[in-house]
């Protein structure tokens, strides 16, 4: 199993989760993420005070797949979250041990 | 070991618990108590360790306390219990305790003993006052009854003269701090019916200070010792039964003692207590709704015992008593506010919402006496109060006075006062919205919302405060602010519909009966209904992208408009609760906000004006190309085109450009000469894929091919697409024109597939320029603006024309890793200022750092050439 951890603009979710949905997959978590990449943060000026933004203000999902569907999965967020600019985000892809619904003691793919 | 008594006990337990389920026993805890006292006295009886200790002359009492005690005892409670001896404790009593208790233990009751003699009793209740309070409700079950009640006398004595002071301070701070540490229950998801505000213990503290005072013995007293009134008596009754209902159903459905109204079992909850029709799903906002009336209940009888306390023991701690009000029938008595009498009320009724006012004003509470006779003589709130403009003046001046710690709105609210003024609010009171996001019923979360616009005012320690605190200023008409933070959830009331347009509608003659001049009420109303739309598009929508405000500052409108929306936003998002206000969501509210005035400050894009020529092009496009295509595609193709091209390109041309863009397909681009009907330029419109250095690629090819350009613009055209607009002067070879534009075409080809092509033209770029104009030349500039735009640095330059100036520019940009996305290009006679908006080609945003904007200026006067004037002009002058 893998899980997918993707780093994307906010206005992208609604795009992703749909897109997500489309090929069956529900599950996700998302979280309200702050952090910079490459796209820095940036300044704005009222009234001749300065206002920084130094986090870039972003979402991230965590979804766990089957080995076989992450392929699938990853290029599904990839074609949902990308508007060809910098800041679309990232996307990791980390290695899955085990899983486990509390509920029935389910393991593995099962338990998805 | 005595099996057989707790089978009889449980047996009886479990009869009550069926009745209580099915709504057949109004008496539970009461009953429950009987049924456990009736198993104490039975093993009492029996015991032989009982009587043994009694033969030898030391007989015991066993004692009831806290809430079993109190005759209170829900399914899971715990069952508190002394054994009392008058003096030494015997050794045997250990034998007595196994036989009481050990089989409660099996049956797994939450039993809790104390074993002690009166002495050391009385030792612990005065140094630990949990104890103490417990104490306050023993109740004799059974033994030597004579032990319980010289206890008793004696502790009551040691209570009024020692330690009365002691008490009455150790409960009010003890409730402070409980109120600290728990929260306001009724503004909790998962309320404490138990400690938290609100919860059961603010009743318990009632009960114990008229104990403690008046040495009551049940709560029926409370109304007879004067504690509380007969109505107030009645409601806490209604309160209690229904808490306790509750509290019960929540022991039995956890199995346990828990007194957290979890947010899963809240739909179990509402189910079991009837609420909801046949087929529907529990309604859970309802349950809620009544649960949080009765809490509210609570926390006034909490603030009744506070106030009582407060003026029997803290004011003699010597605070100094406030200088004396000069409204005429109002007084401060103990601190606290209060009307001079009854008979002045019925003179003046507008002390009513005058008292408020002076409470506001002085930060001094009104006293308990003064809310109940507010409550009491509210029909005297007529027409004719509240229409007068002296009170509506008062009601806009309290608004202003609601702050965080001393919210006089709340007590308005608490009193009916402001449900007389503004009967609509009344649908807002103890409406739940049952989820994770909204913490607060709405009445609540209005008031807190005017609270925190209020907060405002005051200094805060970030930066972004300061922010707020510097739009608050600006805001001319705070008035109109702090009734929309009020009324914005009017729509709520129908939960039918969508709340922001309802409640706009509602919101409209409330505005008016305050008296409001029309252009207030527009506002008022253009807010409650728009009040979602700055966080809805700060989060769904692209807010690094300059049309996202644009959109934002046409739908908008105005700047005064802008700055109220954004501080009604905020607050509203505070008030409701950590999921919707956060740094994150603050972080994208902000920059949207600033980026939007930024928009609205220039009215380039955003004006009146433009929205009518921009309208107007639309149409005229739409009537131009009705022909051929669909208005459904005409008008989807015009919206993926920029605010700044809709206003700076003719409705002619754009239609051009679409027809341009549609033959575009896969080709890196195309274009279009055409010749003006009475000028020799021609108009060179060019679509094609977006990528760096394409304007500064035809301005080269131009320029090799000896077309001088006059004009130039560039715009992007969606994401992917730019559209350029040259004007340039005809070759001068007119004749074979058409195979010089053609030679041009595949030049670009050229220069789009190798990015050195065009080096050899660098070269011919002038040095040095002579220039003959009557004075001495103006020296090249560059002006570099960052702040105009929160989305593009803009760059203008200043020089003289040559053939060959836009190429030098552009490519000194392009060099440096600068994506031109929008040039405003003209020569007027021999001076030209050329404006480029630009971003960096990296990352799509506005240069930010000094260290490359210094780059950029260097690079571009580096591409220019040396103006100098030429020889002899000035001795001809």
């Amino acid at each position: 199993m893998k899980k997918i951890e993707a780093i994307i603009k906010p206005f992208k979710l609604d795009d992703v989760k749909e897109a997500l949905s489309e090929i069956g997959i529900y599950g996700m978590t998302v979280t309200e993420v702050n952090g910079y990449g490459r796209q820095k943060g940036h300044k704005e000026i009222y009234r001749g005070a300065e206002y920084v933004v130094d986090f870039v203000p972003k979402i991230k999902l965590e979804i766990v797949v089957s080995k076989e569907r992450a392929e699938e999965t990853i290029e599904t967020v990839r074609n949902a979250a990308n508007s060809g600019k910098i800041g679309d985000g990232k996307i990791f892809v980390l290695p899955v041990e085990q899983v486990i619904r509390v509920r029935t003691g389910e393991t593995g793919t099962e338990a998805l | 070991m005595d099996k057989m008594g707790t089978g009889i006990l449980t047996k009886k337990r479990d009869v009550l618990i069926e009745k209580f389920l099915k709504g057949n026993e109004s008496g539970f805890l009461k009953k429950y108590t009987s049924v456990l006292d009736e198993y104490f006295f039975s093993i009492f009886e029996k015991s032989r360790a009982a009587k043994k200790l009694t033969i030898a002359g030391t007989p015991f009492a066993i004692i009831a306390l806290g809430g079993y005690g109190r005759k209170e005892q829900c399914i899971h409670s715990d069952i508190d219990l002394l054994i009392l001896f008058e003096e030494n404790v015997p050794p045997g009593v250990e034998a007595f305790v196994q036989e009481l208790l050990y089989p409660l233990w099996d049956a797994r009751f939450e039993v809790g003993y104390a074993v002690r003699n009166i002495e050391e009793c009385l030792e612990m209740a005065f140094s630990r006052y949990d104890i103490l309070t417990t104490i306050l409700d023993a109740r004799f079950i059974c033994g030597a009854s004579l032990i319980y009640t010289s206890f008793m006398e004696r502790f009551r004595s040691d209570l009024s003269t020692k330690h009365l002071k002691d008490t009455l301070n150790y409960l009010f701070e003890h409730g402070e701090k409980r109120h600290f540490d728990f929260g306001d229950s009724t503004y909790l998801i998962a309320p404490d019916l138990k400690s938290g505000f609100g919860g059961l213990r603010d009743y318990h503290t009632l009960l114990w200070y008229a104990k403690i005072k008046s040495n009551i013995k049940t709560k029926r007293d409370l109304e007879y010792y004067g504690f509380l009134t007969h109505f107030e008596y009645l409601s806490l009754k209604d309160s209690l039964s229904n808490i306790w209902k509750i509290r019960n159903f929540l022991h039995y459905i956890t199995k346990r003692k828990c007194d957290t109204l979890h947010f899963e079992y809240q739909t179990e909850l509402a189910g079991l207590l009837g609420y909801g029709s046949k087929n529907q799903q529990p309604n859970v906002e309802h349950f809620l709704g009544d649960l949080h009336a009765r809490m509210d209940f609570l926390k006034q009888i909490n603030q009744i015992a506070f106030e009582d306390i407060f003026g029997s023991c803290r004011i003699k701690k010597g605070t100094t008593e406030p200088r004396p009000t000069k409204t005429d029938g109002l007084v401060i008595k103990k601190g606290r506010l209060t009307f001079v009498n009854t008979v002045v009320i019925l003179q003046k009724p507008d002390l009513l919402l005058k008292i408020f006012l002076k409470s506001g004003l002085r930060k001094i509470p009104l006293s308990i006496e003064a809310r109940r006779i507010v409550n009491e003589f509210l029909h005297l709130v007529d027409d004719d109060i509240k229409t007068s403009p002296a009170c509506i003046k008062i009601f806009k001046k309290i608004m202003s006075l609601s702050y965080w710690e001393f919210n006089v709105l709340n007590v308005m609210l608490a009193t009916g006062i402001l449900e007389k003024f503004i009967p609509e609010f009344s649908a807002l009171v103890n409406k739940i919205q049952y989820n994770h996001y909204h913490l607060f019923p709405v009445d609540k979360h209005s008031i807190r919302c005017v609270q925190i616009m209020n907060s405002f005012k005051e200094p805060g320690g970030s930066s972004v405060d300061t922010l707020y605190r510097s739009v608050f200023k600006e805001v001319r008409n705070k008035n109109v602010l702090l009734f929309t933070a009020l009324l914005h959830d009017i729509g709520k009331s129908n939960p039918a519909k969508e709340h922001s347009k309802t409640g706009a509608k509602i919101a409209n003659p409330i505005f008016k009966r305050f008296a409001f001049n029309s252009t207030e009420v527009e506002d008022a109303v253009f807010l409650i209904e728009n009040h979602l739309a700055l966080v809805k598009t700060a989060t769904r929508r692209d807010i690094s992208d300059e049309e996202t405000a644009v959109y934002m500052a046409n739908k908008i409108g105005k700047i005064r408009l802008l700055r109220m929306l954004y501080l009604l936003t905020v607050a509203d998002s505070r008030a409701t609760g950590p999921k919707a206000w956060n740094d994150w969501t603050e972080n994208l509210l902000k920059d949207l906000f600033l980026k939007t005035m930024g928009i609205l400050k220039k009215g380039e894009l955003a004006s009146k004006k433009t929205q009518r020529i921009i309208s107007k092009k639309k149409e005229n496009v739409l009537r131009l190309l009705k022909e051929r295509w669909r208005k459904d595609e005409i008008n989807s193709q015009l919206e993926s085109m920029s605010q700044r091209y809709l206003v700076h390109v003719p409705a002619q041309s754009i239609v051009d450009h679409i027809n341009l863009y549609r033959s575009l397909g896969d080709k890196e681009f195309v274009w279009q000469i055409s010749k003006g009907s009475n000028s020799d330029i021609r108009t060179v419109s060019i679509c094609g894929k977006d990528k760096p250095g394409f304007y500064s690629k035809v301005a080269g090819i131009f320029f090799l091919n000896g077309l001088d350009i006059v004009a130039s613009q560039a715009y992007s055209l969606g994401e992917e697409h730019v559209l350029d607009i040259f004007k340039v002067k005809p070759p001068k070879d007119r004749i074979f024109e058409k195979e010089k534009w053609e030679k041009a075409e595949n030049d670009l080809i050229q220069a789009i597939r190798d990015d050195h092509f065009l080096d050899n033209a660098l070269d011919k770029i002038p040095l040095i320029l002579r220039v003959s104009s009557g004075k001495k030349p103006e020296p090249n500039t560059i002006r570099i603006d960052n702040e105009t735009s929160s989305f593009f640095t803009i760059i203008e330059v200043f020089t003289y024309d040559f053939p060959g100036l836009l190429f030098s520019i552009t490519n000194a940009l392009y060099r440096n890793h600068i994506n031109v996305n929008v040039a405003m290009v003209a020569t007027k006679v021999d001076q030209v200022v050329d404006i480029f908006y630009i971003q960096s080609i990296e990352n799509d945003t506005k240069i930010e750092t000094r260290q490359k904007l210094t780059q950029i200026k260097k690079a571009i006067l580096n591409s220019l050439p040396d103006i100098i004037a030429k020889e002899g002009n000035n001795e001809k002058n």
